[in-house]
This record gives C-alpha cells, structure tokens and sequence, in this order.
C-alpha cells in the first residue's frame, strides 16, 4: 500500500505544479504584472483641453515605466479644460517644475496614458502641486484611441438646453450618443433627422445648463471613440464673446468622414474583404427616411 | 422525502433548516482542522481524487470554452472591425466569469458528487460508524481532508481552466481565424489586470466557489438518511444546491469585487 | 495504553448498565434497563428484531447517549466521557459490524493495519508483523492484497473481526455475526469467537439471533424484550425455562406474547364497517 500511496503524492504533486504553472502562465503571459499599483503617491494637478479617452486609474508613465495612476478627471463648469489629478508613486518625486504631460495612446488601439517627460528646472514639482504644461491628445490619436469608449451620456436631470446643428453626414449618429467637449461628456443628442429641404442631417444637441458658456462660433464635429467605438459629437470651442443659447444653431460643422472607416479598416487586420462597406450600414439610422 | 428534517413544515423552513444546519456544518468541519493535520496524507490522497482526477474534464472543457467563444466574438467582432480585441475579450470574459463559474459547475457535478456518494455509501455500510468505534474521527479523517482538498484544488483547477480557455481561444483566434499572433497577446496583456482579474476574478471566486461545492458536498454526504435512496437523493440536491449556490454567489461577489 | 485500561481493578462485571432509559422518535427503547456483562465471558443479548440490541451496543460504546441512567465500562461511566476520553476508551473496544464495514478505499491488509496507523507510530515492520499475525489468526493471510469488494460475506466478517482485535481489546461487541452466512462460515466465525475468548480472555458480547449458534458458545444469555431484560442465565436453562415468552421466541411461533400484529386500532372500525355491524 505504501506504493500506491507515493504515486497519489507525485500524482498530487504534479497536480498541484501545474496548477501552479497555470496560475504563472495567466499572470504573466496574458496580463501586464505592472498594472499592480501599490505603495504611498502623491497627487499632482494637470489641466487638459481635451482628454479623449482618458479614464480614471490608466496610467501614468515616465519613459514608458509606469509609475502611478489618474486618480480623478472633472471638468469645472465653466470651463473648457479638463482637471485631471494624476496619483503619483512617493519614489518618483523629483519631477521638475517644468515637465510636460501629454496624453499618449498605447499602440494604435490600446489604452490611452498620461507621459511625462522631464524639463530641465532645477525645481521639483511638490506634492499636490500642479504641472502647468500640457499637451492634449491629438484628434488622430483620439478617433483611434480605443476599443470601447462610448462614452457616458450625462443624465440630462439637471437641465439642459437644445442647440441645433447640420450636417451633410451623421454616419452612425444615433439619439442618446453623447456630445464631448475636450473630450468630457456634456450632453446628449436629442434628434436626429434629414431635412427635406436643405437634403442634409439636422441634429439637436441637448447640453447640460452648467455649461453655458460655449461659445456660438464653435464647430460641431462628429467623431467616432475608437476605431469601433460609437460616434458622437465633439464641440470644438470657437472665440466669439456670444455665448450659444438655447435654440441657436451651430454653423461650423463637420461630418463623419469615411476617412475614419478606411483608416479603421486598414488598421483592423483588413476583415473589410468579407464584410460590405460600414457606410452602407450606416446610413440606414439617420438617413431611413430618404 | 422529508422525513429527515422533521423540523421542517414547508419548503421555506426546510431550506432555511438546511442552510442554518449547513453553517453548523462548517465551524464542526473547520473546528476539525487541527484535528485533521495527522490525516494530511488522506488530504493529499482526496486532492488526487478530487482534483487531479477532475483535470481531464476540467480541461476538456475550457479548450472548448475558449474556442467557442473566439468563435462567436469573431463573428460578433467583425461586424465593428473589431475583431482583434477577440483574444483581450475571451481573456476578460473567462477570467472573470466563465473561468470561475463553469469550472464550479463542473467541480461540483464531478468531484461534489462523488463527495455525497462517497460519504453517503460510507454511512450506509457503517464505515463511519466503524471510524467512530476504530477511536477515528470521522469528520476530521472524512469531512475536513475533503473540505480541504476542494479548497485547495478549485482554483488550481480554474487557473488550468483559464490556461485552456486562452489557449483554445489563441487556436481558433490566431491559427484558424488568422488574427496576428502580436495583436492577440499584446490586446490582451493590455487590458488584463492582475488584481482585478486574476486575483480577484479567478483566484478569490474559486477559491469561495470551492469552499462552497465542497462543504455542500461533505454536508449532503453525512448529513442523508444512510440508505441507497438517500444517498441518490443527496448526490442530486449536491448538484442543484452548488449550482444555485455558486451562481448567486457569483453575483455577490461580482458586485462586491468589480 | 490499553493495558492501563485493563489493569483497573475489578469485579466480576466489565459493563454494568443501570436504570438505562432511551426513548427515540417517540418509541421507548430502554425501560430502566438493568444489565451486568460478566468479564472474561461470552455473553449473548437476544431478542426479538428491533428491541434496541445494536442500540445497547451502541449506548456501550458512547455512539448514543441514553435518557437516563449510567453505564460503567470498567468502572467508568461512558456517559460523562469528553470526546478524548471516549475514544481512548474505545480503543480497549472491538466492534464488529453486522455488515463487516471495511474501509472501502483500502485492501484487507490496510484495513487491518488502520486502527494501528492512525493512532501509533510503529515501524512498518512490526505494523506488516502484527497484521499479518491477525490475519493468520482468521485465516486470511493469504487474502491480504484483496480488496474489499472481492470478499465474501464470509471473509468479509473475518477481517473485519481482524480489525477489530488488532489492539488486543478487552471487550468485543459482535453485532449480528452470523447474519447472511452460509453454514461454514457460519462455524468458522463461531470457532474465532470461542477462541478468542478462550485464549485471549477477551469478553465477548453476542447479539444474535442464531439460536443454535450462541447456545454452542455463550456463558450466558440475556432476553430482551420491551425495553427490559425478561429473562437471564445459562443458555439450556433459558431454553427450558418455562415462560409463555421464552417458548415462543426459542420455539418460534408466530403468534403470542410477542405479538405478531402492530398495535392497531379496532379493524372493522377502520375499514367502515362499525355502522354496518351494529
């Protein structure tokens, strides 16, 4: 008995490894060890003019190593820019004054972070002190940002008010996508339907009140999160000294672009020769009607 | 059918006596550990038992799991272009849930049942009695090697489970469907966590889906009259009771833990 | 360790029950039962089915606790034992099973090593010595690679009667050893149990049914019916005792102070047809 007794032990054992082994091969090989955020940080304030896709804990880094995390992204009402407290690990506290922080995107498709790189001040930035030099994520970068970046529509509860837009192509806009400002949700869309005159899209945007002070030369864009993302409608803030006001309609707009679509396939590993044209399937939500 | 929770008047009762008996069970069989440290060849022989001898079906069925599920998502994928993330969401989606949740299942129809049945048969031809008399503590020599080694062995289990999804996943993703090698691991090394989704979603849920299909299995195998129509009866409520189990359980911890 | 248990000093009796009430689901079991078991003897507790013999058995060796009353084995009462106490107690006690209760997982040999296993740590050479010793004792040491589930009811019986005095115990219950047997094996393990009362002095306690069987070997029979001991002594004097119980249950009939019906209500109330009859 003692016999059999040994083999359900190495039995046993060479169950246990490779359990073991199966537990390393997840770890390591399918996920990033250094997503794991641990240890004391210190909080550091940016401001961004558009974040794209930014979210809450993606990391920040310093020559490619991470090293902390976004702690909080808000945008002040009021304001066109986007508050984004950056958490930074204790061990890396001797950024200079003057570095910049931009936001990057991981590879074409991956996740979007915040890169510092270092100025050349002889002052280091203090805890919960602010990085005064930023750079924003770059439109390009912002349509090909990530995978499933629909954003949050805003909850429409605190009042919002309609502003009229055309444009002579929506794509796949549909009522409820949201509408971004430097990238932070603001509002959503409330119709969208053709015009029988003037043959193009009408499309009522519903802002959120708190920002009202949008200027009424800004252009309305329609831009897909991602390459697969939805699409919604971005405000590019103009500098008149008006203000858009309930009812107003934007002039300066700019369609979907099947730009987007071909840049999206080319990058997608060309599944295009199966599939029929994404515009064909577009224009069957906006445009039903003609 | 009844007639082993006299207590019980009503379906609510019995359920509520069984839970409330279940919990009693626990503390006598952690109270048992210590007691159960000499036995610890017995639960290295249960851990053959339950886990090693369940890693057959155990992988079996994460292959398919995996493949299957690349299947679908590339179908579903392709629709936005998107079929490169495939590999990241078959990563997410077995770490999290299906990883945890089907290896429980299967644990519990695999190894939990025998559990039952063992115990059950045991009772029925009085060899827990003869432990009892032998100066052998059945619960310390039966129930906690058993209770342990499905600890033990379920989330090693669901960590081969998960190895065999990814590699089912990877099969049908990269070999058959001709998604880039590069694009399959870097999409998914960038989107899975090691807390979030290995910690958490694969190693904590099986860890409690573990502890919850062996205690039920250990509970229903000493707690059934002994006889060949009690010991059928317990085998089935083992089943039904871990898999309502596990996945209420899963939505606990789901919402507890995301 | 079993001997210190043994070498507590003694009177004629190893187990005295007194006043012994158990009342289970409602049914009296044990009816201030009073019962001393000889010590060195074979003594046999007959009955008819289901008057609580292996529930004696069982209240002996603390697997049930009674109502009421007290049982001393040697002189220490198993009632108000801890859990340590009465497993130390039992292993001074061999129990064998009606339906032999080996361990499953394991083959004879392993079933027989066990008890030893578990609670010394001998070397493995004296565990094979002192197994194989008490298998050849049965007869089986040939038998010691099979597995349970290979034996007959026969063999079964004797290993686990092995098992049971692989620690030399003082005491043996034997809970029905003779059901299901055929005639050989029937006196095979009836010459075991003579022997090792016999040459070891072990007492023996015999629930039987086996008429025939227990008058060859038992010192003394005890009756029990009712949840009381009707009737004691030696097994032909029983036999020839000439109360209405006694000859009924050593003469078999059907029918007499052992009831053959179940406590019923009036029949004809119960199927209707009180009315009609009046």
């Amino acid at each position: 008995m003692s016999q059999p007794r040994s083999s359900y032990a190495v039995g046993t054992g060479l169950f246990i490894v490779l359990g073991f082994a199966a537990l390393a091969y997840l770890a390591t090989q399918t996920s990033s060890v250094a997503n794991v955020h641990q240890g004391d940080s210190y909080t550091l304030d940016t401001q961004f003019t558009n974040i794209g896709q930014l979210k809450e804990r993606a990391p920040v880094k310093i020559a490619g190593v991470r090293v902390g995390q976004v702690q909080s992204i808000t945008l002040a009402p009021g304001r066109e820019v986007a508050d984004v407290k950056l958490s930074i690990d204790k061990s890396y506290n001797k950024i200079p004054q003057d570095s910049v922080a931009t936001i990057f995107t991981s590879g074409l498709l991956g996740d979007q972070y915040v890169g510092i790189q270092y100025g050349s001040a002889k002052q280091v930035v203090a805890a919960g002190g602010a990085l005064a030099r930023t750079k924003s994520t770059e439109p390009l970068e912002e349509m090909l940002g990530k995978f499933f970046g629909a954003g949050n529509v805003v909850d429409n509860v605190g009042g919002s008010y309609a502003v009229k837009a055309d444009f002579t192509n929506v794509g796949s806009l549909s009522v409820g996508a949201p509408v971004k400002m430097a990238g932070v949700v603001i509002g959503s869309v409330q119709s969208v339907h053709a015009d029988p005159v003037k043959l193009n899209a009408q499309v009522v945007l519903a802002i959120d009140k708190r920002y009202n002070t949008i200027p009424d030369d800004s252009a309305a864009a329609v831009f897909t999160s991602g390459l697969i993302g939805t699409q919604y409608v971005a405000i590019q803030p103009g500098g008149s000294p008006d203000m858009l006001k309930d009812g107003d309609e934007m002039i300066l707009t700019q369609s979907a672009m099947q730009l987007e679509d071909l840049i999206g396939k080319f990058l997608v590993n060309g599944s295009s020769t199966d599939k029929k044209d994404a515009g064909d399937g577009k224009s069957d939500t906006p445009a039903g009607k003609h | 059918m009844n007639q082993h929770t006299p207590q019980g008047n009503n379906v609510v009762t019995q359920s509520l006596t069984q839970i409330g008996n279940c919990g009693l069970f626990l503390l006598t069989l952690l109270a048992a550990i210590p007691r159960s440290f000499r036995y610890v060849r017995e639960t290295i022989r249960q851990l053959w038992f339950v886990g090693a001898m369940s890693l057959t079906i155990i992988m079996v069925c994460g292959l398919f799991v995996g493949m299957v599920l690349m299947l679908q998502l590339y179908h579903v994928l392709s629709i936005f272009g998107g079929t490169s993330a495939s590999g990241m969401v078959v990563a997410l989606s077995v770490y999290r849930e299906l990883g945890p949740v089907v290896t429980a299942l299967l644990f519990a129809g695999r190894a939990g049942t025998a559990i039952t049945a063992e115990i059950g048969l045991m009772r029925a031809t009085d060899q827990i009695s003869a432990m009892e008399m032998m100066a052998v503590d059945p619960i310390a020599y039966v129930g906690t090697p058993r209770f342990l080694a499905g600890l033990i062995a379920m989330p090693l289990l669901c960590c081969v489970f998960c190895a065999m999804a990814v590699f089912g996943g990877h099969l049908v993703g990269v070999t058959w469907l001709g998604i880039d090698n590069g694009t399959f691991w870097s999409n998914m090394t960038a989107q899975v966590d090691v807390r979030t989704d290995i910690v958490n979603g694969v190693l904590l849920k099986s860890l409690a889906f573990g502890a919850v299909v062996s205690l039920i299995a250990v509970f229903q195998g000493f707690t059934t009259p002994p006889t060949s129509e009690g010991v059928a009866y317990a085998t089935t409520r083992t089943v039904v009771a871990s898999s309502i189990a596990i996945l209420a359980l899963d939505f606990v911890l789901t919402a507890f833990l995301m | 360790m079993t001997d210190s248990v043994r070498a507590t000093p003694d009177d004629a009796t190893l187990v005295r029950i007194r006043g012994l009430t158990t009342v289970l689901n409602g049914k009296v079991i044990f009816d201030a039962l009073d019962m001393d078991i000889p010590r060195g003897k074979i003594t046999s507790i007959m009955g008819p089915s289901g008057t609580g013999k292996t529930t004696l058995l069982k209240h002996i060796t603390g697997q049930m606790h009674a109502d009421a009353g007290s049982i001393l084995v040697n002189g220490e009462n198993v009632a108000g034992m801890s859990r340590e106490q009465l497993y130390k107690m039992r292993e001074g006690v061999g129990y064998l099973f009606q339906n032999s209760a080996l361990l499953t997982d394991f083959d004879v040999f392993e079933n027989v090593a066990f008890p030893l296993r578990q609670h010394t740590r001998l070397p493995e050479v004296l565990i094979r010595n002192l197994v194989l010793m008490k298998l050849q004792a049965v007869g089986l040491r040939g038998a010691a690679r099979l597995m349970p589930n290979e034996l007959s009811g026969g063999m079964a019986r004797r290993v686990a009667l092995a098992r049971a005095i692989v620690f030399d115990p003082m005491l043996i219950l034997y809970d029905e050893p003779f059901v299901g047997l055929d005639p050989v094996a029937l006196n095979q393990v009836l010459k075991l149990i003579l022997t090792l009362n016999r040459t070891l002095g072990i007492t023996s306690v015999l629930v039987s049914h086996e008429l025939a069987a227990v008058e060859q070997i038992a010192d003394h029979v005890m009756l029990l019916s009712n949840g009381k001991v009707v009737a004691q002594g030696d097994p032909r004097t029983i036999a020839s005792d000439g109360s209405a119980w006694t000859r009924q249950f050593f003469g078999g009939e059907a029918d007499g102070p052992i009831p053959f019906r179940y406590p019923a209500g009036d029949y004809a109330t119960e199927l209707g047809f009180a009315e009609a009859k009046r």
